[in-house]
């Protein structure tokens, strides 16, 4: 399928992986780019369902790990993300048969898409969150038992390192380690897996998904007087089975923000445009994690918090909050597989230091 | 700092100039803009300095807002082809500059694209040596393709201009004369939109040499020796050579001025501006009596850069635009007749009606045109235009606020008339004096500033605080750097931005430093 073929389809996958980023995840911006020149030069991704491909086909992740700030500057090299292939089929000792986004929310929707169009190499309708999040165990497929690791990782520079460690909660603070050496910026290769793990293990559809956010919000702009009815009407539609509530209206009153170990923490203050007494908290980390409107939590992780902007419904990374921003607020429910119990005991609010149960947006919205 | 201060609105339609002392305006005057920008500023300083009854020499200095580059570069005129040079390889090449460009301009442009070698970590250390002779060559081949005008880049150089610094020595040995910029000098952290900066700033620079020459010669043509300055985007000050080298940071001038104006002329810190023009009608959001700025990239001419500009909605309704009817239909613009309303408004012997015909008879107005030839406009027909026109302008004054709740609007411009005194949403709507020549009061008012944007190490010795007091001392450099009194200088804001999803301690601190002007003869003698 060539669901992504105009600047416009790029656009609206940009903007609804900024939605289901929920505040982090990174700014698509330089994937954007780097996929628009694959189709300046006559190359579109080829994106195909997961039943597509065979069960003995041989799938991984490519993701960019780093600092966002250094991403806009050192941007992406294309020579050194096919180099990267080169290496991992070399490392693996198998021919890549297809690519997959481990993270849809944010930056990392992109890179898997551009290469995958200028390598030649299908890219699966799917990922392992359906959103975004801070940490390489918390994806579907860590929690299915496909590992991060093995994994070969690269910059720009011709530096290539493997990573092979038994947990994917180490391999996390060691793949940070590496990329803090090699100047805060490096691809890899990540979750090697074959087809039949994959089809069990992947979030379906989140491509699709994105770029229908995407493409909804900016028709919905142009054809309703408020754009997020057709977003809510997308979101809640029953075939999709999932579930969304604009959870506030109003104005950001201040954002703290702070930086502890690398890691982004803050709180936003949103107070009602009618009743001042009425406010909403949503705790930062990295992402948006939880909710809260008169001190009652009304979404909470894995769930996805939304931010955007009151009369565009263009969705807002943390970074752009600031105060006197008008902006809705929504919850929608995660995808079923972060909600299992074994799912929750890698990306509850509690693995968050957040202490609390968690309880469905739907039960408390 | 001494006395008058003659403040110049050159805008699209019309072109406003007024002469201040302290915070009086001693006259104010309006004419078309001329086709020779030149010639339109010689007409209205020669009309306001007559009015005035001053000596050319007596005014201290003259200030200048101007929307002519923007314009041209909006419209795809005047504009140079540039050569591209970013050094980055082997970063970066999955990214050519002028990726997301709009094709027709790219083709202006052209397509004159080297990637070199060289470029640096966030830490400030090189990760690959500058390749010179790469730089060497493509310097030649620019000069074989006849370019004269390039624009650098290079990774990280809000951290290390040097690098591109050398690019521009290496290519000054082949080409002496060649309009370059540096990304650094018009951007920070982001390199494609500060590349983008760069690359437009680029292709403007011809032609803001032409008009700013034109504005030098015009100015001196009338005797007055006081130095001349353009107004920038934050409402601040440039140097002439700046404005030649930067026309690019002149880009937003027009809407800030305006705003500044409206604040200055009414004393209110906070509200709505309304800048109604010849063909389109500005507002803006005041906020503490600085143009509250947009959040996030802004696009010029389709090309997104990062440039903080002040948060304006502009809608197609000005004195000038056209009222058709047709059957029930009644459309008042996108159209304007703009500068020719003194020819082809009914209200000036012609044939077009406008919205100012329209609002002449409306209020029985006398002081504009002649009044008799719209007295037989049939009164229901008045009331709907008027009506129309306040609807329009309150809705876009209700989508720029920030609550519902009612705040002052202040209305300013040369179509001001258009408006009555009352509007939904509004707590109050001022028309101060003057509120024809806002934009000009706002250039005669403008203070000078300095900014910096660039990432900063909190590890060092005395951590975050140091740092801190460091940046702010840059900033206030560069503040004093560009004209201003040392004694004013304050810091208007502090951005500090940690690079997340890492364990660094480098942060990117954005400041902002205003003071006022120096005694200005002997500042525009540095």
């Amino acid at each position: 399928m060539t669901l992504i073929k105009t600047t416009d389809d790029i656009k609206d996958m940009a903007r609804g992986a900024v939605f289901l980023g929920t505040g982090g995840g990174g700014d698509p911006y330089v994937g954007e780019l780097f996929l628009l020149q694959q189709l300046d030069d006559g190359r579109v991704p080829q994106i195909v369902q997961p039943d597509d491909v065979a069960d003995d086909a041989f799938v991984v992740s490519i993701a960019g790990v780093g600092a966002p700030t250094v991403l806009v500057e050192q941007l992406v090299s294309e020579r050194a993300l096919l180099y990267l292939l080169e290496r991992a089929q070399d490392f693996y000792g198998r021919k890549i048969d297809a690519l997959i986004s481990a993270e849809i929310g944010g930056a990392n929707s992109m890179f898997p898409l551009a290469l995958g169009a200028r390598a030649n190499l299908p890219v699966i309708d799917g990922d392992g969150m359906g959103r975004a999040f801070p940490h390489l165990e918390m994806t579907t497929f860590s929690i299915d038992g496909i590992p991060c690791t093995p994994s070969v990782m690269i910059d720009d520079l011709g530096n290539e390192v493997t990573v092979n460690v038994p947990n994917d909660r180490l391999a996390e603070d060691v793949v940070r380690g590496i990329c803090n050496s090699l100047g805060a910026m490096t691809i890899g290769s990540f979750y090697a897996m074959t087809g039949a793990q994959m089809k069990q293990s992947t979030v379906r559809h989140t491509i699709t998904e994105t770029l229908e956010i995407g493409r909804c919000i900016r028709e919905s702009r142009e054809t309703l007087e408020d754009p997020f009815e057709g977003l809510m009407a997308y979101l809640n539609d029953p075939n999709r089975g999932r579930y969304a509530k604009i959870i506030f209206d109003g104005k950001i009153t201040d954002v703290n923000h702070e930086t502890r170990d690398g890691w982004h923490f803050g709180a936003v203050h949103i107070q009602s445009l009618t009743d001042p007494n009425d406010t909403m908290i949503v705790d930062i980390q990295n992402e948006y994690l939880a909710a809260r409107r008169n001190g009652k939590t009304v979404t909470i992780v894995p769930d996805l918090i939304s931010i955007l902007d009151r009369e565009t419904a263009e969705p807002l990374t943390a970074e752009m909050l600031h105060y006197g921003l008008r902006v809705k607020v929504i919850g929608y429910s995660a995808v079923p597989q972060l909600r299992t119990p074994k799912a929750l005991t890698v990306c509850s609010p509690r693995q968050f230091g957040i202490e609390e149960d968690f309880v469905p947006v739907e039960k408390i919205a | 700092m001494s006395e008058y201060r003659l403040g110049i609105d050159v805008g699209g339609t019309n072109t406003d100039a007024v002469i201040m002392r302290g915070r009086e305006v001693i006259t104010a005057t309006k004419r078309a803009t001329a086709k020779n920008v030149g010639d339109g500023v010689v007409d209205v300083v020669t009309a306001t300095l007559a009015q005035s009854g001053l000596k050319p020499s007596a005014i201290n200095a003259v200030m200048i807002g101007t929307t002519q580059f923007v314009n041209a570069f909006l419209q795809r005129k005047n504009l140079s082809e540039v050569a591209v040079i970013r050094i980055g390889l082997p970063r970066g090449d999955g990214v050519p500059p002028m990726v997301s460009w709009p094709n027709d301009l790219r083709k202006i442009l052209g397509s004159n694209i080297f990637m070199i070698e060289g470029g640096s970590y966030f830490t400030g250390k090189d990760y690959i040596p500058l390749n010179e002779t790469a730089i060497a060559d493509a310097a030649k081949e620019i000069k074989a393709r006849g370019i004269n005008a390039i624009a650098i880049t290079a990774v990280f150089a809000p951290i290390r201009p040097d690098l591109e610094q050398r690019t521009k020595e290496i290519v000054r040995g082949y080409l002496p004369d060649a309009d370059i910029t540096l990304s650094s000098e018009v951007g920070g952290i982001g390199l494609i939109d500060r590349e983008n900066a760069a690359i437009i700033n680029t292709s403007l620079m011809a032609f803001s040499r032409e008009v700013v020459r034109s504005l030098i010669a015009g100015v001196k043509s009338l005797n007055i020796t006081a130095p001349l300055f353009i107004s920038q985007n934050d409402g601040t000050l440039l140097t002439t050579g700046a404005a030649e080298a930067f026309p690019i940071l002149t880009c937003s001038a027009g809407p800030t001025n305006s705003i500044r104006g409206a604040a200055f002329l009414t004393g209110i810190e906070d509200a709505v501006v309304v800048d109604i023009g010849g063909t389109t009608t500005d507002i803006g959001f005041l906020v503490k009596g600085f143009p509250r700025e947009t959040t996030g990239v802004n696009y010029i001419g389709g090309v997104r850069t990062n440039f903080r500009m002040p948060d304006v909605l502009s809608i197609a309704l000005g004195g000038g635009s056209i009222i058709r009817t047709e059957g029930d239909r009644l459309e008042i613009g996108p159209e304007s007749v703009g500068y020719r309303i003194r020819e082809e408004g009914i209200l000036f012997g012609g044939n077009t009606l406008t919205t100012t015909d329209v609002a002449v008879r409306a209020k029985g107005l006398s002081d504009i045109g002649d009044a008799s030839r719209v007295a037989s406009l049939d009164d229901v027909f008045v009331s709907r235009v008027m009506k129309d026109i306040e609807r329009r302008v309150e809705d876009a004054v209700d989508q720029m606020k920030t609550s519902s709740k009612a705040v002052p609007v202040i209305l300013v411009g040369g179509g001001s008339i258009l408006m009555s005194n009352t509007l939904a949403g509004a707590s109050e709507v001022l028309i101060p004096e003057n509120a024809g020549v806002a934009n000009a009061v706002g250039a005669a008012i403008a203070q000078v500033s300095g900014r910096i944007d660039k990432l900063y190490d909190f590890g060092r010795e005395g951590g975050r605080l140091a740092v801190l007091e460091d940046a702010k001392q840059e900033a206030i450099d560069a503040a004093v750097a560009a004209g201003a009194d040392r004694e004013t200088v304050e810091i208007l804001d502090i951005v500090e931005l940690p690079m997340m999803h890492m364990k660094t301690n480098a942060v990117q601190i954005k400041i902002r430093a205003v003071g006022n002007l120096v005694d200005v003869k002997s500042a525009a003698l540095q």
